[in-house]
């Protein structure tokens, strides 16, 4: 093999086995690269030197006693660990916990809601918007009725002169105080269907009152 | 470029450097190293499932199979063979520790090196933090340890200078030599310990040691010029 100065560097970063020793043999007639070569082989013998070995015979015991204390502690905690890994003391679990509780709460509270309102005789007694407003509209048409029917009769109430009329006349105001009542509490609250149903049988009481008042003055 | 100032027999050291401290050397046939390596493998793997499985004895084989170079290493870097020894210790703890995440792509032997180095380090911010609390100065996280007195050797001058000269390289530098030159390990191996490739550690090691003959040459350069 040929070797040159020019390929000591090359030799000395990745040179082969066989590289290395035509080089040796260049050197042998090149003083250049005798210097080098006895330079950096002089480097790594300076170098091995500073490996250095020591007795250390409390060495292993120790580590070997630091090896099982840490092996038992980690058998002791292993469900420590296993919740650790959890994080149950992070921000995202405890938001977490609270949202499933929110939920909870709230499924209880509807359930218990629906249930109740299964037993309660005053169920489905809301009326809805559209509902409501086809009430007011008939409740008024049978009050303008009423009205008419009570303005025929009223003449002859007013001027009631035997026990029976009176006792009619009392009657119809009686009704007339409830309807008063009951349209007043229905104003507040007009999607409350048993209040229109109360009304509307005090309306019904009073068309039958009027009636049989007219009839038993014929 | 001259020499150094070293009338050693180096013909006769340079094996003592490579073969004598496990570096295969270049003269081996590709099958004996072929060989060699699949043994090795072997008994790398076993060691590792054993310590995996948790068996202190396993443990103990890899102290008794690397605690010196282990040992040597962290010495090197640390300056301190107390400190050295503590690097041992935590490097063996960290190595139970995590011995489940070892999924054998590199050595059993490679992957404790790398947990050494790693903790070598650790070691030594901590220290330096400690050493800065109590001083109010602070100092360079990756200056060169202050090498403790080694024993008499036959040129310890040279070792000293050589130990500063050391310290002056870069971290990479430093650590390819080290384990190249010092420790004896092949280029695969540091390649492995250092997650670089077999070409960058020997351009790492070329530098390295141009860096060191140039620091180590500068005295006696400037003693020349003097003269």
């Amino acid at each position: 093999m040929n070797i040159t100065c020019n390929d000591r560097e090359r030799i000395f970063l990745d040179g082969t086995p066989e590289e290395w020793a035509a080089l040796e043999a260049h050197a042998s007639n090149c003083s250049t690269c005798r210097e080098e070569l006895a330079a950096g082989k002089n480097l790594s013998v300076a170098a091995s030197e500073l490996h250095e070995e020591w007795d250390s015979p409390s060495l292993w015991p120790r580590i070997e006693r630091a090896l099982a204390e840490q092996s038992a502690s980690a058998k002791t905690s292993w469900w420590e660990r296993l919740l650790g890994s959890w994080n149950l003391t992070s921000l995202e679990w405890q938001t977490a916990t609270a949202a499933l509780l929110l939920v909870l709460l709230t499924g209880t509270a509807v359930w218990i809601a629906s249930h109740r309102s299964a037993g309660d005789p005053f169920a489905g007694s809301l009326l809805k918007d559209p509902a409501v407003r086809n009430v007011e509209k008939a409740e008024a048409a049978y009050e303008e009725a009423i009205d008419k029917l009570d303005a025929q009769a009223r003449p002859q109430l007013d001027k009631a002169s035997t026990p029976l009329m009176t006792s009619y006349r009392e009657k119809l105001q009686v009704l007339d105080s409830a309807i008063a009542d009951l349209k007043s509490q229905a104003g507040i609250n007009p999607a409350n269907g048993h209040l229109r149903r109360q009304l509307l049988a005090m309306y019904h009481e009073k068309q039958e009152t009027l009636e049989e008042f007219l009839e038993a003055k014929q | 470029m001259g020499t150094m100032g070293l009338a050693l027999p180096w013909e006769a050291r340079i094996s003592h450097a490579g073969a004598q401290r496990g570096r295969v050397d270049p003269a081996e046939t590709t099958s004996e190293v072929s060989r060699a390596a699949t043994q090795v493998s072997s008994d790398d793997s076993a060691l590792a499932a054993a310590c995996q499985a948790g068996d202190l004895r396993a443990f103990e084989r890899l102290y008794q199979l690397h605690g010196s170079r282990m040992k040597s290493m962290a010495r090197n870097l640390l300056g301190t063979t107390s400190d050295a020894e503590d690097a041992v210790q935590d490097t063996f703890l960290k190595i139970q520790r995590s011995i489940a995440t070892f999924r054998g792509q590199s050595s059993f032997a490679t992957w404790s090196f790398r947990i050494l180095i790693n903790t070598c380090y650790d070691l030594r911010r901590s220290r330096m933090r400690k050493k800065e609390v109590s001083q109010h100065e602070p100092q360079a996280p990756e200056a060169a340890p202050r090498l403790e007195p080694r024993a008499p050797a036959a040129h310890p001058s040279l070792k000293l200078a050589l130990e500063r000269a050391v310290g002056q390289l870069t971290r990479q530098q430093r650590e390819v030599f080290l384990m190249y030159e010092v420790e004896g390990m092949r280029h695969s191996e540091i390649a492995g310990v250092l997650e670089i490739s077999e070409t960058a550690s020997k351009n790492t090691l070329f530098q390295a040691k141009k860096n060191l003959r140039q620091v180590l040459e500068a005295p006696r350069s400037s003693a020349a010029e003097a003269r």
